[in-house]
Order: C-alpha cells, then sequence, then structure tokens
C-alpha cells in the first residue's frame, strides 16, 4: 500500500512539475501587465509538436527541442508585439478575450499543420529506475530536474538580477519604475519571453509520455491557471508550491477515487480557493511579491 | 494587486476557455447539393467520423479510406451512371457531435446511407436518429450494442464479445485463471467487465480487478498501480490509441511484468508511435490486415488487403491501420447494396441484410439476426515486436 503511495506521489510530483512551469509563465506575464494569458497552455503544445516535426525532419533530438523552444519564445515576443502591445487600456477582461484568440489562432495552426493526432516527442535519454518497488521513469526526473532548473532559475533571477529586480519593480510601483527608467517595453517583452520559454520547457519534457496534441494546450493552461491562482497570481514559489500539490493531489485522486475525477479535483480546488482563500497559498496577502 | 478584480475573472476565464473547447465546428465534407428526384440524380452517401479529438487516430485513416473509394468509384462512372456524393462530417468524437452531424445529414444533406461513427459512443448517438429517420446506417466501431436489436444499424468491426473469446481461449491455454482488467472509460469499455466474468466463468477464469481510464487521459500511475498490487495472471489492457499506446508504456514502465493482452482497438501505427518498445510482447486479436504477408497464399482475404494496402499507401504515402479497413468494408458492402436495391431505404435495408462481402476485417456474412457479419474466424492473433505485427495464431 505504501508502495502504491508512493507510486502515485512520484508521478503526481511530476505532472504537478509541467503545471509548475506554466505557472510560472502565466505569473510573469501577470504581474507585469495584467495579462492572463489563456494562450499559455498552446505554448507548450507548439514546442511539443514543434519538436516532433523537427526531429522527423532529421534534427537530433537535443537540437529540435532547443529550437522548438526558442521558436516558441519568440512567438510569445511576437503575441507581446503584434497584439498585446498595440491595445489601449487593456484590462484583464480584455486580455481574455484577446489571448483567448490568440490560443484559438494557434491551435487552428496546429491542427492544420500537423494533423489531428496526438503525438510524443522520443524519450530523453535515461534510464528508469526501481527504488523499494517504487518506478521512477527517466522522464519523470527530466520533468522534475525541468521545473528545478528552469523555474528555480527565474525565482532566482527575479530575486537576485538587476534585470529581475526591474521586472519586479514594474509589477509593484509601474509609475515609480518608469520614472527611475526601467522602461515598461522592455519588461513586458521580457515577461512575454520568459512565458513562452517556461511553457515551450513545459511541452518538450512533458511530450514523451503525456503526448503533444493540438487541442490538448486548454486543459494543460488551466491546470497551471489553478495554480497560479493557487500563488495568488503573484508569487512563484507559491505557485510552484501549489502546482506540486495540485499534482500529487489529482494522482490520489484518480488513484484512491476514480480516474475519471481527476480533472474534476483540480476545478473543485480551483472554486475553493476562489471562494475561500482568494490569496491562494500567499502568506502575507497585502505585498506584491513575485 | 487587486483581490477582488481576480475574483472576477477568474472564474470567467475558466469559463470562456471551457466554452471553447467545446464550440468550433469543422464540415469536412462537401457541399449540399439540391435535391434531386429519389432514383434520379447523385447517390448521397454521408460519413460522421471522429476526425478530431480522441478518436483521431481512427478517423483520420477512416476518412482517407471513403474518400480514396469514393473518387475510385466516381472514376469509373459511380453506380448505374449516378454520381456518388460523398459527406463526411467531423462529430470532433463527441456524442452530442455525432448526434448533431447525423441529424443535418440526414435533415439538409438527405443522404441515402450513412457511414459511422468510428467509435462506439458516438455510434450509439447516433442509432436512435437513424432509426427514427428510418436511414441505413453502418457502423464502424466494435460494441455489439450499436447493433443488436436494430432494425436499421449494421456495422463492420468486430464485435468486442468474439475479441474477448478470441484472449480468452488464449488465456485458457496458457493457463491463466486469474486476469485485470484496464478498460477506456467510454462506449467502447462499457460492458467489458460483465463480458469477461460471463465468458471467463465457461473456462475457469475470473476477473480480480478491474481499472479505467478516459480515452485523453495521459497519466496511468494510478491504474497500473492497482494492477501491479493484484494478484492476476495476466492482464487486459482495452482502449484505443494514443491512451491504449500510453498505458501499455506506463505497464511497463512501471514494471508490472504480467502478460498483456490489447484489443483490436489498437491495430495501427499511432500504438507504436504511443508505445514504443514498451509495445514488445503485446498480444491482441485482430483483422488480419496487419499481418497480411504472412498469411497463407490462399487465404480469400488476401487480394482484396493487399489491392487496398498498395492503393492507400499510393494516395497517402503510408499503410492503412484496421480502422481504414473497417471504413473499406462499410463502403463496399454499401456501395454493393445500392447497386442492387438502389436508394429506396426500405429496400437498400432489406438488401444489406443480405450482404455477403469478403472484405478486409473479415468475411462478411449480414443477416436479419446479425448485423455485424462476423464471427470468430474474422480474428487472428498477433505479437508485436519491433513495431510490427507478427502472425501467431490464425
Amino acid at each position: 500500500m505504501l508502495t502504491d503511495f508512493l507510486q502515485l506521489t512520484v508521478a503526481g510530483l511530476s505532472q504537478g512539475s509541467v503545471y509548475a512551469l506554466l505557472a510560472v509563465g502565466l505569473i510573469a506575464v501577470y504581474t507585469v501587465r495584467h495579462v492572463i494569458n489563456i494562450a499559455q497552455g498552446e505554448f507548450a503544445m507548439l514546442a511539443g509538436l514543434g519538436s516532433i516535426w523537427l526531429v522527423s525532419a532529421g534534427m537530433p533530438l537535443i537540437v529540435a527541442i532547443l529550437v522548438a523552444i526558442l521558436s516558441v519564445t519568440l512567438v510569445a515576443i511576437a503575441m507581446e508585439r503584434l497584439v498585446i502591445s498595440r491595445v489601449k487600456n487593456l484590462t484583464p477582461l480584455l486580455s481574455i478575450i484577446l489571448t483567448l484568440g490568440i490560443s484559438t489562432l494557434l491551435q487552428a495552426i496546429m491542427l492544420l499543420a500537423w494533423g489531428p493526432e496526438a503525438r510524443g516527442v522520443p524519450l530523453f535519454p535515461g534510464t528508469n529506475l526501481l527504488i523499494g518497488g517504487v518506478s521512477i521513469r527517466s522522464q519523470e526526473f527530466w520533468m522534475m530536474g525541468a521545473l528545478i532548473v528552469v523555474g528555480g532559475g527565474i525565482v532566482l533571477f527575479y530575486e537576485k538580477s538587476r534585470w529581475g529586480k526591474a521586472l519586479r519593480a514594474c509589477a509593484e510601483q509601474p509609475v515609480a519604475a518608469r520614472i527611475v527608467g526601467i522602461s515598461p517595453v522592455a519588461a513586458s517583452v521580457l515577461a512575454f519571453a520568459i512565458a513562452g520559454f517556461v511553457g515551450g520547457v513545459a511541452g518538450v519534457v512533458a511530450s514523451p509520455i503525456y503526448l503533444s496534441l493540438w487541442s490538448g494546450g486548454v486543459l494543460l493552461g488551466l491546470k497551471g491557471f489553478v495554480a497560479a491562482v493557487l500563488g495568488g497570481f503573484v508569487s512563484f514559489r507559491a505557485a510552484i508550491i501549489g502546482a506540486l500539490l495540485l499534482g500529487v493531489i489529482e494522482a490520489y485522486v484518480a488513484g484512491y477515487v476514480g480516474s475519471g475525477l481527476r480533472d474534476g479535483a483540480a476545478f473543485l480546488i480551483l472554486i475553493l480557493v476562489l471562494v475561500v482563500r482568494p490569496q491562494g497559498l500567499v502568506l502575507k496577502p497585502t505585498a506584491v511579491r513575485v | 494587486m487587486k483581490k477582488s478584480r481576480l475574483r472576477v475573472i477568474a472564474p470567467l476565464a475558466l469559463v470562456t476557455a471551457l466554452a471553447l473547447s467545446g464550440c468550433s465546428t469543422a464540415n469536412l465534407g462537401g457541399d449540399s447539393a439540391p435535391d434531386g428526384d429519389a432514383e434520379k440524380g447523385p447517390i448521397k452517401i454521408g460519413a460522421v467520423l471522429d476526425v478530431t479529438g480522441v478518436g483521431a487516430s481512427l478517423g483520420v485513416p477512416e476518412q482517407n479510406t471513403l474518400n480514396m473509394l469514393a473518387e475510385q468509384l466516381n472514376d469509373d462512372g459511380g453506380i448505374d451512371g449516378r454520381e456518388v456524393e460523398l459527406t463526411i462530417v467531423d462529430n470532433q468524437s463527441t456524442e452530442d457531435g455525432a448526434a448533431k452531424a447525423t441529424s443535418k445529414l440526414i435533415e439538409s444533406d438527405k443522404v441515402d446511407i450513412i457511414i459511422g461513427a468510428s467509435r462506439t459512443g458516438p455510434s450509439l448517438a447516433m442509432r436512435p436518429i437513424a432509426e427514427a429517420a428510418k436511414i441505413p446506417m453502418i457502423s464502424v466501431a466494435a460494441n455489439v450494442a450499436i447493433v443488436e436489436g436494430s432494425e436499421w444499424v449494421f456495422k463492420t468491426a468486430q464485435n468486442d464479445v468474439v475479441v474477448l473469446e478470441t484472449i480468452l481461449n488464449d488465456a485458457k491455454e496458457k493457463g491463466y485463471t486469474k486476469l485485470a482488467l484496464v478498460r477506456d472509460a467510454t462506449g467502447f469499455g462499457e460492458g467489458i467487465a460483465d463480458y469477461i466474468t460471463a465468458l471467463g466463468s465457461e473456462r475457469g477464469i475470473t476477473l480480480v480487478t478491474t481499472e479505467s481510464f478516459e480515452p485523453s487521459a495521459t497519466d496511468f500511475t494510478p491504474q497500473m498501480t492497482g494492477v501491479r498490487s493484484s494478484d492476476a495472471d495476466a492482464v487486459i489492457i482495452w482502449g484505443i490509441n494514443p491512451s491504449a499506446g500510453l498505458a501499455q508504456k506506463a505497464y511497463v514502465q512501471l514494471g508490472v511484468n504480467k502478460p498483456v493482452y490489447h484489443s483490436h482497438g489498437i491495430s495501427n501505427q499511432a500504438f507504436f508511435d504511443a508505445a514504443g518498445d514498451a509495445a514488445n510482447g503485446v498480444i491482441a486479436p485482430m483483422g488480419r490486415l496487419l499481418v497480411a504477408d504472412q498469411l497463407d497464399a490462399d487465404n480469400p482475404q488476401r487480394e482484396v488487403i493487399e489491392k487496398f494496402k498498395a492503393d492507400y499507401s499510393e494516395a497517402y504515402g503510408e499503410q492503412p491501420s484496421g480502422f481504414a479497413g473497417h471504413a473499406f468494408d462499410a463502403w463496399h458492402i454499401a456501395v454493393n447494396a445500392i447497386k442492387e436495391a438502389g436508394t429506396d431505404a426500405d429496400a437498400l435495408r432489406d438488401e444489406l441484410e443480405k450482404a455477403e462481402f469478403t472484405g478486409i476485417s473479415g468475411v462478411f456474412t449480414m443477416s436479419p439476426e446479425n448485423h455485424s457479419g462476423l464471427d470468430a474466424s474474422a480474428l487472428i492473433l498477433a505479437e508485436a515486436q519491433d513495431g510490427r505485427w507478427n502472425l501467431v495464431k490464425d
């Protein structure tokens, strides 16, 4: 029984790592631009399907993945430059409608370009481990590793680097940030680049076992959204913890209650959090912390 | 950070995104031509297929097959000089999409016969509509419930009961007495546990545990964990791809280490794409299409299969799947019946009940009592090895 419990926990943590990366992207954009990016999940699918296409065109796996992640980062920047930045008086509601449109457009492009069938990137190198009856798949190490390296890197970037501090300044005091010479344009572009990058990373590490599908981004993006809400849409750390919790809870629900209820669990959590504790897992609800 | 605002927009985002996932429409078929007289003008064949969504790995090759066959038929002058007009509608792998598509084909396109859907759930949603309108329908899905007791509905995929019997006979020969089932949670997997219990009791086989998964599922750890800790001798995974392939991959990666059977729902390349090396050693009952090169030279199906494979790979640059074969059979059974009986619905239905056809999925013999037309002889057992199927029992 303990083996089963630990097995479900491993699956939940690796799935949660993917949600966490998407939540990081959502929060990066929201804190700087107050845009709720519905297309965040599409970034992941775009990177996954793009890598598969590049691999099938003969590119080595590692190169294909890097090119795909970079391309998705550029797509995110293009989205900011061509659409988001053109809108005067951008409200969060308007941002939802706009990014919903972009999400639909990206889905349609993926459907036309790569067809309706789900596909997976080849497994990354590595061996599966069996520890005390609990099997940990090599790809699950990659998923959790991606969160530690990329997610952790972005948290450090925000806390330690000059650019990161500038982004936080834009989030906390946009007017003051402008007065001290931080370019709002550059900050916005950087935020979208981060969103595209983490979305792309999430998409390629998850694809070998969870597959990429033109329409798969909606649900994945929503799970990232739930995690971001758990982080009060301000705190990376709280959102990452929330995402891992979400992944694990989903796995327990699927394992002990019924696999059909797995997605329901996420939305039940979303509703409960929004009603009972809208600041999510953030402990000090007054300060903006990113 | 304004919390009150977030409280409003968060559910809003959720609702819009959910609405989005269910509101796109795609009509992949042709145009609706003006109505001709019942026995003149073009013959109208409608098809409702799972072209997008979870059934895409079935619906796409079926769509390809029907388009190819319609073109071939019209190039040869149609049926009795009448052109055949094929309209394919995508049901997006949903039940309500299938029901709507069926109504549209019947009411606005005025089709003479309907082919589809790709999966059991959507097919069951179409059945009452076709019956109420008294339009013959040929499903390409598996569950026997689609045709049971129906006057107007036929199907071409092998019955799931026959598939299960084939699996259970093999299990009995190998001495397995306890089976675990991991099944598709939708129509295709419905009732499978009961069949195994009933058919198994005659063979001294009991079902010790049942797990289920959604066809859109990507993580199979909970199900495989349950199977791993059961005392089953062997496991049946019952689903379609990509989910069945992903389940197989998780099965091997989580070290279940029991022999595994799959259903005929995996007879396509998508299984190997999703499962990779984890597919090796899987045993599945299926039609003869994927092992055509290993059949006896005098097998009656060999010629028709080889021609279909050649035509399909020439048209689409890839090998056809078992599902393409179900569509091939449905098309020919429909066209042969129209050639005999014309497009009068009652005459056509009576003709379909007399249909005999040597096709891709087996040798069909329809009758008023049997609207499926295939028995256990339509199935072989094959074992997966390095991305291909090897014939183990014909």
